[in-house]
């Protein structure tokens, strides 16, 4: 389990950078890099442009998301946002309104 | 998990500058820096900094605090922490009987 966790009640306005995983339960607002895992639980609501590694959202997400590795989209989850990130997984249920960019190369 | 969904925990690797506000309880074990308003405790580990006005109703600090402390019940400041900044746990006007004790170790050539 992640060592960082954003609790229900706490309220973050600015930015969180790291190298380790974060779990958001509360609110985050501003911009979010991460070199790790970034999990928004159901209870988490993020008004930010994240960039990290991996993304799993449960929870709302205003903001571009931008992950070096992967992007998963929960059943209950609500995005609006551009997403850019090689792999991505929307589960049957998430709610969400972007553009989805894989970055493919073209031949 | 944490103990409770009310506790939150920024880990050793995690930077935040902004504010920060909440009503439950926090551990900080990396850093923040701007201003921080908690309900209730708060407590700074060894590994933590923190640069930042804190308000919080009782504050724990084992690690690094630079910046005015506003606690309204508690604030316990451990041999392992260094704290620069204005400390107001006692409100202006409050009469106040008892000892301030502050573990420092002198060095022993005095």
């Amino acid at each position: 389990m992640a060592n960082t966790v954003i609790g229900s009640s706490i309220v973050i306005d600015g930015e969180i950078s790291g190298d380790e995983d974060l779990v958001i339960q509360g609110t985050v607002k501003g911009k979010i890099s991460l070199k790790e895992s970034l999990f928004v639980d159901s209870s988490g609501v993020v008004e930010a442009d994240i960039e990290t590694q991996n993304v799993e959202v449960s929870g709302k997400v205003t903001g571009n998301i931008n992950a070096s590795d992967k992007v998963e989209l929960k059943s209950d989850c609500r995005v609006i946002g551009d997403i850019k990130a090689p792999r991505i997984l929307i589960a049957d249920g998430a709610s969400f309104k972007g553009n989805v960019d894989m970055d493919v190369k073209e031949r | 998990m944490a103990q409770s969904e009310q506790t939150g925990i920024i880990g050793k690797g995690i930077t935040i500058r902004g504010n920060l506000t909440g009503g439950g309880d926090l551990v900080i074990e990396g850093r923040v820096e701007g201003q921080i308003s908690l309900k209730n405790h708060l407590t700074i580990e060894r590994s933590g900094h923190v640069e930042a006005e804190i308000r919080a109703e009782e504050l724990t600090i084992n690690g690094e605090a630079s910046g005015n402390i506003d606690a309204t019940s508690m604030v316990s400041i451990s041999s392992s922490a260094k704290v620069a900044g204005d400390i107001k746990a006692i409100e202006d006007g409050a009469v106040f009987n008892g000892t301030i004790e502050m573990d420092v170790k002198l060095p022993d050539n005095i």
